[in-house]
C-alpha cells in the first residue's frame, strides 16, 4: 500500500515495543569473532633473530635484541602505544613464532606502560 | 498574611517550582519515546532510567563559561532570556490546572484565551531579537526565519483555538473546559482543530518538521549561536516550559481541562500533557526537516483553509444544537 | 545586499574540515569556493619512506570507509610491477570485500543524506542495519574497518564454509531492508521534497566537469571503471551498470541504492562460484624501474594512484587521486544560485572523504595573499632544503612526548 501520509509511522510505533538494539558496554560486552586481531604475543623460544619482523612492521612497533653472546637467544620488545595490530609480523615470521590474542581494552595512562617485553 | 497564600501559589503550585519539575520531566519522556521509537535506549544513567537527565544537562549549562560576542549589545543580549522565561511562566498561570465547581482557579477571567494566545507569541519575538543582537550572520539568518515561520503558523493556530471557544459560547478558558466536561460528545466536532493545533505547536516549539530557525545541519545554531552558559540554560528551560504550556492550553480547550480539585485535577492535567507529548514526539521521529518555502506553502495551502472548514463545521453543529 | 560568509572549517553539517567561502544574498548562494588541506597529512612523502609492504598498510589509513579501495588500488598497481599474477581463489575473495565495502558504505550513505536533511529516524535505522554488515568483516577479517585483507599475489586469509553461510543468510535480511528504505525514502513527502529538484548538475556539466562516480550517475552517463576497465575478476560476474535521469540528489539516492542491490546479486555469485585453490602467491621483495597506473571504482567514484618503482624494495613515487576532489569542481557548479538550506544535501551528496583527498593542488605564498602553481621539481628542491636541516635518520628520531 502507497502509503503518501508519514509512512515510517507504523514501524516506529511497533518498535516502542521491541527490545533496543544497544548493547549495553561496558556492563554488556559481545562475542568476539575467531579471527579477530587483538595483541601480538611471541614465543621468543622459537625467535632466529632473521629480523623480517622489524623490517616489515609499518608502525616501527618491535624491537629484537640478543640476549646472550654464545647462543642464538633472542628477546622482543613490543611497543604496543605504535602496534597497529595488522598481523603483518604473524604473517612474516619464517618460524611462525607470533600470534594475536583477543585483548581490546589496553587503554593506559601514559604511553610508556604499553612496552611488552617477551623473553 | 492574606498575601501569603498567591506568593506560596506563584512560587511553588502552579507556579515556579512545579513548572520546572514538571517540564523537566515531559522533556525525559520526550527524549525516551523519540529514543525507543528509533530503537534505541535513550538517557540511562542519570536517576532511575535516566530521569535526571534533563536536570543534568542544565546543570552542567550553569557550570560552563558564558561568552558574550565582542560587538553585539551586552545588555539586551543578557536581558533576553530571563524575559523569555518570566514570560512563559506568567502564561501558566492561565491554565485551569485546579479549581472547584464554585470558585474559580488562581487567576481567571473573560478573555483570557486571547491573552493567552498573545503571551505565546511574544517568546517567539524574543528568539528573533537574540538572534539579531548577536552580531553573527547565522544568527540573522535564524532570526529572520523565526519570524517567517511565525507568518505560517499563527493564524492557523488562533482559528484552531477559536473553534472551540465559538462552541462553548466564552472566551475564558475555564468555562470553556466546563463546558466540554458537561458534554464531551461535542469534543468531538473539533478534531481537525485539534490536529491543527498540535502541527501548528510542533512549529511554535521548532521541532521537526519545522526546527528550521535552529537547523543544526545548516546554520548551526541559529538564532542560539552564539549563547552559551546560564543563557543557554534559560533557553533551554524556555523549550521546555512552552511545550508544557503549549500542551497544557490544548488539553484545556480541546480536550475538557482539568476537573475535581487539586489532586485528582493535577492527575488529569499530567494524563492529558502526556498524550500530546505523545503526539508530539511521534511526529518529530516519522519527517524530516522541510525548508522555509515549502512551511509557509504548506500552512498557506492546507492548514489555513482546514482551520477555515472547522469554523464553519462548528458554527453549523451550534446552530443545529442550540 | 551581498555578505561573504564562510562555512566552516568547522561546521556540524561536514564530517570532516573544509572552508567554503561563499557570497550570499538573503538566502541565496551567488558565489562559493572552497578552501582544502585541513586534513593534510603528507601521505605521499610518508610512501617514500617505507618498502612496498609497509605501504599497503600506509594507504589502507587514507580513509576509513574506503579502505580497502586504497589498498587494491595500490596493490593492484604494485603487482602489475611485479608482473606477478595473483591466485585466483585470492582475486575473488579480495572482490568480495570489495562489494561488502561498497554496501556499507552505501548504507552509510543513506543515513547520512537522512541525517543532513533532518529525518533522524531514517538515520538511526540504516545504520542499525549497518551493523549486520560491519559484523560479516567482523568475521572474515578480524577487523571492523581497515581490513588488511590484501597482500601482494592474493589475500591474507581464507574463508570456510560456516562463514559462507553466514553471508548467504545475512543477504536476504538486508535486500528486504534495502527495499524497505526505499520505499520510505521515495514515499516520505518531507523527505522528497527536500531532495527532489536540488543540486541539478546537466549531463554536459557533469561529463565537462570530470565528475565521477555516482554524482555522474545519476545525469545519465553510465561511466564505470568496473565495466570499463575491469580489474580483479570484474569481468566474469554479470552485472549492470546502474544510472538514473534526473541530474538531482534524489536520481544520486536512488542510483545508490539500485547499487546496493546488485551488490548484494553479485556477492551471492562470487559465493557460489568461488574456485578452489590457494589464495596467495609469494611476491617478490625488489621491483623493477617502472611505472604504472591503477584504476579503481570506489563506492564513491574512481579512486587512481599512480606508482613509481626505481629497482629498490621503496617506491619512487606514489600518487593518489581519490574520487572527490574530482568532485569537487562539479560541486562548486551545483551550490550556485542555490539555497543556503540546501548546502548540506548538495554536500552529502557527492559523499565527501575530504580526508581522502587532501593532496597537494597550489601552495599560497601566505604573507602577500597571492597564490601560485609550483611545479614537481620546483617542490622537489624547496622540500628537500627544508629536510636537510633537519635530522631525519628513521631509527635515531625522537618520538613525540
Amino acid at each position: 500500500m502507497n502509503n503518501k501520509i508519514v509512512p515510517f509511522l507504523p514501524e516506529l510505533l511497533r518498535h516502542l515495543f521491541k527490545k533496543p538494539a544497544t548493547v549495553k558496554y561496558p556492563f554488556e560486552k559481545e562475542a568476539l569473532p575467531e579471527g579477530f586481531r587483538g595483541n601480538v604475543v611471541c614465543d621468543a623460544a622459537k625467535c632466529i633473530g632473521c629480523m623480517i619482523c622489524v623490517n616489515d612492521c609499518p608502525a616501527e612497533a618491535i624491537d629484537i635484541i640478543r640476549v646472550s653472546e654464545t647462543e642464538k637467544k633472542f628477546k622482543m620488545i613490543l611497543h604496543n602505544d605504535r602496534c597497529i595490530h595488522c598481523a603483518q609480523c604473524v604473517d612474516s615470521c619464517p618460524t611462525k613464532a607470533y600470534h594475536m590474542d583477543a585483548e581490546y581494552e589496553t587503554a593506559a595512562f601514559s604511553r610508556h606502560d604499553l612496552k611488552i617485553e617477551y623473553k | 498574611m492574606a498575601i501569603l497564600k498567591p506568593i506560596l501559589y506563584i512560587l511553588v503550585y502552579p507556579g515556579l517550582i512545579f513548572l520546572m519539575v514538571y517540564s523537566t520531566f515531559c522533556e525525559w519522556f520526550d527524549r525516551k519515546l523519540y529514543a525507543r521509537m528509533q530503537n534505541r535506549i535513550g538517557p540511562l544513567h542519570t536517576g532511575r532510567s535516566g530521569i535526571l537527565q534533563p536536570v543534568a544537562d542544565i546543570i552542567k549549562l550553569f557550570a560552563k563559561e558564558d561568552i558574550v560576542p565582542e560587538k553585539a549589545d551586552k545588555h539586551m543580549f543578557s536581558a533576553l532570556p530571563v524575559f523569555a522565561l518570566a514570560i512563559i511562566c506568567t502564561t501558566a498561570l492561565y491554565l485551569p490546572l485546579w479549581h472547584y465547581s464554585e470558585a474559580p482557579t488562581f487567576i481567571s477571567f473573560p478573555g483570557d484565551l486571547i491573552v493567552v494566545a498573545y503571551l505565546l507569541t511574544l517568546p517567539t519575538l524574543i528568539y528573533f531579537l537574540a538572534g539579531w543582537h548577536s552580531n553573527n550572520y547565522f544568527s540573522a539568518i535564524g532570526g529572520v526565519r523565526v519570524l517567517t515561520m511565525l507568518f505560517g503558523y499563527e493564524i492557523p493556530l488562533l482559528l484552531a483555538l477559536l473553534s472551540p471557544a465559538v462552541l462553548a459560547d466564552s472566551w475564558r478558558i475555564l468555562e470553556i473546559a466546563r463546558f466540554f466536561q458537561d458534554k464531551p460528545l461535542l469534543m468531538l466536532v473539533n478534531l481537525i482543530g485539534f490536529f491543527i493545533a498540535v502541527i501548528a505547536l510542533q512549529a511554535k516549539l521548532e521541532r521537526v518538521p519545522f526546527d528550521i530557525p535552529h537547523a543544526e545541519t545548516e546554520i548551526v545554531g541559529g538564532q542560539l549561536t552564539e549563547y552559551s552558559g546560564k543563557k543557554l540554560a534559560f533557553f533551554r528551560l524556555l523549550g521546555d516550559i512552552e511545550m508544557v504550556v503549549g500542551a497544557g492550553l490544548i488539553a484545556a480547550v480541546f480536550m475538557g481541562g482539568f476537573p475535581g480539585g487539586l489532586l485528582p485535577g493535577l492527575a488529569w492535567f499530567v494524563l492529558k500533557t502526556l498524550f500530546i507529548i505523545f503526539l508530539l514526539a511521534a511526529m518529530r521521529a516519522a519527517t524530516s526537516r522541510i525548508r522555509i518555502d515549502q512551511m509557509i506553502n504548506f500552512s498557506w495551502r492546507w492548514l489555513a483553509p482546514l482551520a477555515v472548514l472547522q469554523l464553519f463545521i462548528v458554527i453549523i453543529i451550534k446552530g443545529m444544537v442550540s | 545586499m551581498e555578505f561573504k560568509v564562510s562555512l566552516g572549517p568547522q561546521h556540524p553539517a561536514l564530517h570532516e574540515a573544509l572552508s567554503l567561502r561563499m557570497t550570499l544574498e538573503g538566502e541565496i548562494i551567488r558565489d562559493a569556493d572552497l578552501k582544502l588541506g585541513y586534513s593534510h597529512r603528507g601521505i605521499e612523502k610518508l610512501a617514500e619512506e617505507r618498502t612496498f609492504t609497509q605501504n599497503i598498510y600506509l594507504t589502507e589509513r587514507i580513509c576509513g570507509i574506503c579502505s580497502h579501495s586504497h589498498t587494491t588500488c595500490f596493490v593492484q598497481g604494485v603487482e602489475q610491477l611485479m608482473e606477478l599474477i595473483p591466485a585466483r581463489r585470492g582475486l575473488y575473495i579480495r572482490t568480495l570485500i570489495a562489494e561488502l565495502e561498497r554496501v556499507h558504505s552505501h548504507l552509510l550513505w543513506l543515513g547520512v543524506a537522512g541525517q543532513e536533511a533532518g529525518f533522524e529516524s531514517f538515520f538511526m535505522y540504516t545504520w542499525r542495519d549497518r551493523e549486520v554488515v560491519m559484523d560479516i568483516l567482523d568475521w572474515i577479517t578480524g577487523n571492523r574497518v581497515h581490513y588488511a585483507m590484501n597482500t601482494f599475489g592474493g589475500v591474507r586469509r581464507d574463508i570456510d564454509e560456516l562463514q559462507k553461510k553466514k553471508i548467504l543468510d545475512s543477504l536476504d535480511l538486508l535486500t528486504k531492508r534495502t527495499e524497505y528504505y526505499l520505499s520510505i525514502g521515495a514515499n516520505e513527502p518531507t523527505f522528497v521534497n527536500r531532495l527532489a529538484g536540488v543540486g541539478k548538475l546537466s549531463r554536459e556539466d557533469a561529463i565537462a566537469l570530470c565528475a565521477v562516480g555516482p554524482t555522474l550517475r545519476a545525469s545519465g552517463v553510465p561511466m564505470d571503471v568496473r565495466k570499463d576497465d575491469p580489474y580483479a575478476v570484474y569481468n566474469e560476474i554479470p552485472f549492470e551498470v546502474c544510472t538514473a535521469d534526473s541530474c538531482d540528489v534524489l536520481g544520486r539516492t536512488v542510483v545508490r541504492v539500485k547499487e546496493l542491490i546488485q551488490s548484494y546479486k553479485m556477492i551471492e555469485f562470487l559465493l557460489k562460484n568461488l574456485p578452489d585453490g590457494p589464495f596467495k602467491v609469494k611476491a617478490p621483495r625488489k621491483v623493477k624501474p617502472n611505472e604504472v597506473y591503477s584504476r579503481y571504482e570506489a563506492p564513491r567514484g574512481e579512486n587512481v594512484h599512480y606508482i613509481k618503482s626505481n629497482g629498490s624494495d621503496k617506491p619512487e613515487r606514489l600518487k593518489v587521486r581519490a574520487p572527490t576532489l574530482a568532485n569537487y569542481p562539479a560541486t562548486i557548479k551545483m551550490l550556485k544560485n542555490g539555497f543556503i538550506a540546501d548546502i548540506p544535501l548538495i554536500f552529502a551528496a557527492i559523499d565527501p572523504c575530504i580526508c581522502c583527498a587532501e593532496r597537494l593542488v597550489q601552495l599560497d605564498n601566505p604573507g602577500s595573499g597571492e597564490s601560485k602553481v609550483l611545479s614537481f621539481s620546483q617542490l622537489r628542491t624547496m622540500a628537500n632544503d627544508h629536510y636537510k636541516k633537519v635530522n631525519l635518520m628513521k631509527k635515531e628520531a625522537v618520538w613525540p612526548f
